[in-house]
């Protein structure tokens, strides 16, 4: 195949990718919630992708994702479009040219960017929103689904790197 | 680095930035914008397949139960074959309708509308839900929402198509109620303490308040914002908080909020908008 079919399919692998994770995270009941919280997987799709793709390319994604999971929770674009928005085209620069993504440096890249993600999703609607008791919450709810999100993008990760190697321009 | 910082991509990147930014600031501040509007138009159908899958399996049955529905379901299945493929929606209409009928008897002057959840917010910690029903079906921001046992919740956001729900665990909640068996009045409103155990407080009540386990707790009406009568849920304890030394609740729903799939949202009623004054 060439470049462009194989970059067309592997978009269109990843954005039905983006689809199932938005339908798996908004159906009532679908996922059990471990320690009161549910893994965000749209973010674990953005995070992996970007890692493998350029900088533009990963951006997007990213902003997919996060105006998905900004419908998921309020109706409105909001904090996740722009923070995952941002945090793709991070990683997918630094990924391409600063350290490259083995499975140990996905981990630190994984970490680092759920764990940011997370701290300004908790800032922002609890902390600044004026949520009485909020490291309530932060133990019951965010740490878990902190956790959670991080695990579900290692089997992502492994699932895109499949989809990259066989449908890599360089093939 | 510095050719980096020079190059297109940071360009299209500060573009993208901003034109999220201002898009961000548009649909919160716009009430029924067209950006949100579109985009839930486009997961419409998605959230649609997805709200009828988890219907399905929101069935936890027992062995006689399945074999009770399966019997119900043969019938229905004979009666179906005879009819047009439009039946499955009329009947499917009916049997939310049912759920708020004997409602519907009590309180004739109820504009009811039946409305299915949906998506949830499965990150939101107070548990509220998107139905498929907006400002098309004349709900409005404000609507008391209501299960077939009781208020839950009420209309934050609408849009044409679909509206948001808080429900009473949430602390933007405040709905004024009464103790059926004592008098004794306070305001529903949630707790961060109390909402994932799917509970919620009946706060600032009298020091000599009377309040006990057990009872119901239904709303006052007061404030003509909802309907007097709608049950709240059941006192399961009392409390004093030391903090702002004040009597309160804790209140159980009837219903398991995370799990409702069919609501009603009560878009009028008689005497709406007036204001109670104690007697």
């Amino acid at each position: 195949m060439s470049e462009k079919a194989n970059s067309f399919f592997r978009y269109l692998a990843y954005t039905i990718e983006l689809i199932l994770m938005f339908a798996l995270s908004t159906t009532p009941g679908l996922l059990p919630e471990i320690f009161g919280a549910k893994p965000v997987l749209l973010i674990c799709v953005a995070l992996t992708v970007a890692v493998y793709e350029r900088e533009i390319p990963s951006m997007l994604f990213g902003m997919a994702a996060g105006i998905l999971t900004d419908l998921a929770y309020t109706d409105n674009i909001g904090i996740f479009a722009i923070s995952l928005t941002i945090i793709c085209f991070i990683v997918g620069y630094a990924a391409n040219n600063l350290i490259v993504a083995t499975f140990m440096n996905f981990l630190l890249y994984a970490a680092v960017a759920v764990s940011a993600l997370f701290m300004l999703y908790f800032l922002i609607r609890f902390i600044i929103g004026g949520i009485p008791d909020p490291w309530s919450y932060f133990t019951a709810h965010i740490l878990s689904r902190m956790i959670q999100t991080f695990i579900f993008s290692i089997p992502m990760y492994f699932l895109n790197k499949f989809i990259y190697s066989s449908l890599s321009p360089e093939i | 680095m510095k050719e980096f910082f020079q190059s297109p991509k940071i360009k299209i990147f500060l573009s993208v930035l901003l034109v999220l930014i201002m898009l961000s600031v548009f649909t919160r501040n716009v009430e029924n914008n067209i950006v949100s509007a579109t985009l839930n138009t486009v997961t419409y159908g998605l959230s649609k397949v997805t709200a009828a899958v988890a219907e399905d399996k929101s069935g936890e049955k027992s062995y006689d139960e399945l074999k009770e529905e399966n019997e119900l379901l043969s019938q229905a299945n004979r009666e179906l074959r005879a009819r047009l493929i439009d039946y499955y929606s009329v009947k499917e209409e009916n049997t939310r309708l049912w759920k708020f009928y004997e409602l519907k008897k009590e309180h004739e002057d109820f504009s009811l509308i039946p409305a299915t959840v949906l998506r949830r917010d499965s990150n939101d910690e107070f548990g509220s839900f998107t139905i498929d029903k907006g400002t098309s079906s004349n709900i409005g921001v404000g609507d008391p929402v209501i299960s077939d046992n009781g208020l839950i919740g009420w209309i934050s956001e609408a849009d044409l198509y679909t509206a948001k729900v808080v429900t009473v665990l949430s602390p933007q909640t405040s709905i004024g109620a009464v103790d059926k068996a004592t008098g004794d009045t306070g305001i529903i409103t949630g707790s961060s303490k109390y909402a994932e155990d799917n509970r919620t407080m009946l706060s600032k009540l009298d020091a000599d308040n009377k309040i006990e386990k057990g009872d119901i707790i239904s709303s006052s009406g007061s404030a003509g914002i909802y309907p007097k009568g709608l049950v709240l849920g059941e006192v399961i304890d009392i409390g004093y908080d030391t903090y702002d030394t004040s009597h309160y609740a804790v209140i159980e729903p009837y219903d398991d909020i995370s799990k409702i799939i069919d609501v009603a949202v009560i878009s009028g009623y008689e005497g709406q908008g007036e204001i109670l004054v104690p007697d």
